[in-house]
């Protein structure tokens, strides 16, 4: 049984005002919401006040950036000290980071990069992600990043190597649709191949988001609204993992809030036509 | 031939890094959109400080901000697990490199915004109330010091950058000219208000500028008001001690004290 249900969205701090503000309606249909962990790790001051407001009122699932779970570098214990502080803070259904490596050899890049799909990266990052929730206590969910090359040692499809390592490491997944689709188009493979080669049952929550097309590659911006092509795929991937709680991620030229309430009830809307 | 990930991982950083391009030979396909990575990287840490730094974006203008963090990263490969202290060293960077030393402005701009910015984020603590010191028996004075809160940030600006700082973050102001000269340095103080959660500052007179410093180095109520003594034309450096104490209280700067027999 999930803990967690329905729709949520990014929580954004120009939001604030309009969700912690005097109209209760605004945040109808609206059912929880996503905090970028690293924002609130080790600060204080208004947006961490706002965002425990916001914590007392809605379920919360915390998402990171740089748990860098593919990088050969130790794993970075202030970092998951950090997390688990949040954690106990905010009480998060769940809590998930990336399948890439963000950084290594001391440094960080800031960015979601590539690993190579072998099964010795699929052995280093299980042991990594089982380490990770030895410490925290829980399991985790690891998220497909959008990727723009392939390496010449790939030895397995993508949709192998996340749910090889999910499965080895015992771990959830948090599928992006969005990227799905980014990835199928740059490197030429088939998004339905994916969705039927995932373990239905590991996938805990899903993102959707917009992207740019570039004519030959396209590249995952999340800063547009979601693309009636990803809505479709959407719908296609609940055909396979049923309900599953879903949001929007908008993390570029945000829009006001009522515009992403908006966009949700259309999410939903195609998540009750996918499942009737 | 499979490359180990380590050596993967080198390269492919040491192309975003350096451009570098040992990576290629290990692409799929020569890796044809290998530069959306080239791109994303340089324009993260772009976007990134210019949020941290608006007001110097808009005194360099976007292309002369763009050289400067290019440079700046590739003096300061970014290291720091969160991209929020990428520009940690930026004002520091700015001041000793050449081509941005000699218009000390800058560096004054990236330092005033630094500040800004710590104040902002900086870790909740509660403040000690004004009426706790009446707590304090009157022997204990000489030897209490002080802690602070930690939203609590200083900056020596030779600079009055702060007015145009103001305009270039706000949405209806523009900044009109450049920011002018100090006849001598000013030490400049940001701090969040505790209630408002809103960052204010202001700059500190010579006398205060050096108690602070002393105190929160640790130095006792004593020490603090011999720093007084000696930079102010007051004839009881005690009282003027105490009063800019009590400023600093009211405030919220102060987060404990310590002394015989007392400690908050
Ligand atoms: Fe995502």
């Amino acid at each position: 049984m999930r803990d967690l249900a329905g729709f949520g969205l990014g929580l954004r701090p120009q939001h604030f005002p309009s969700i912690l503000g005097d109209d209760p309606d605004v945040c109808e249909g609206v059912d929880w919401f996503e905090i970028i962990s690293e924002n609130f790790i080790g600060v204080g001051g208004p947006l961490l006040r706002n965002m425990r407001a916001v914590a007392e009122k809605f379920p919360i699932v915390m998402h990171g950036v740089s748990m860098s779970i593919g990088s050969v570098d130790p794993l970075d214990t202030a970092y998951l000290a950090g997390l688990k502080a949040l954690a106990d803070v905010v009480q998060p259904k769940l809590i998930s980071d990336h399948l890439c490596w963000t950084g290594a050899h001391g440094h960080n890049m800031h960015d979601l990069l590539p690993l190579p799909l072998t099964e010795a990266t699929v052995d280093h990052v299980a042991g990594r992600v089982r380490h990770v929730q030895d410490y925290l206590g829980r399991q985790i969910l690891l998220e497909n990043t959008s990727t723009y090359v392939t390496f010449a040692d790939d030895e397995m499809t993508e949709w192998a190597f996340l749910s090889e390592i999910c499965q080895r490491a015992d771990c959830g997944i948090l599928l992006d649709v969005n990227n799905i689709f980014v990835s199928a188009f740059n490197h030429g493979f088939s998004a339905s191949d994916y969705l039927a080669g995932l373990p239905v049952n590991r996938v805990q929550q899903i993102h959707l988001a917009g992207h740019e097309h570039n004519g030959d590659h396209i590249i995952d911006t999340h800063d547009q609204p979601v693309p009636l092509d990803v809505l479709a795929l959407y719908e296609a991937a609940l055909d396979h993992v049923g309900p599953v709680p879903t949001m929007i991620e908008r993390d570029g030229n945000i829009p006001p809030f009522a515009d992403l309430v908006a966009e949700l009830k259309g999410v939903r809307a195609a998540a009750e036509r996918a499942l009737s | 031939m499979t490359t180990s990930l380590s050596d993967l991982q080198k390269k492919f950083q040491n192309r975003l890094l350096h451009g570098d391009d040992a990576v290629d030979p290990l692409l799929g396909n020569g890796g044809p959109f290998m530069k959306v990575y080239d791109h994303a990287y340089r324009a993260r840490l772009i976007e990134v400080m210019s949020q941290d730094f608006e007001g110097l974006h808009t005194l360099l203008g976007d292309a002369q901000f763009a050289d400067v963090v290019t440079a700046y990263v590739n003096a300061h490969p970014p290291r720091q697990r969160s991209i929020r202290w990428l520009g940690k060293d930026l004002a520091a960077w700015l001041a000793k490199t050449p081509a941005w030393a000699e218009q000390p402005m800058i560096a004054d701009m990236a330092a005033f915004e630094w500040m800004l910015g710590l104040s902002f984020d900086a870790p909740d603590e509660t403040p000690l109330q004004a009426s706790a010191m009446a707590k304090v028996p009157p022997e204990a004075w000489p030897m209490l010091t002080f802690t602070f809160h930690p939203s609590l940030n200083t900056a020596l600006l030779s600079h009055d950058v702060a007015p145009f700082q103001r305009a270039a973050v706000s949405e209806d102001e523009e900044p009109d000219s450049a920011p002018a000269p100090f006849a001598e340095p000013i030490t400049w103080a940001a701090w969040r208000d505790p209630n408002t959660m809103i960052v204010t500052h202001r700059a500190l007179d010579i006398d205060e500028a050096a108690m602070l410093h002393a105190a929160a180095k640790g130095e006792t109520f004593d020490a603090m008001c011999e720093v007084v003594a000696d930079l102010s034309d007051t004839d009881d450096a005690a009282v003027r001690a105490a009063s800019i104490l009590r400023a600093w209280l009211d405030c919220g700067w102060v987060v404990g004290l310590d002394g015989e027999g007392i400690s908050w």
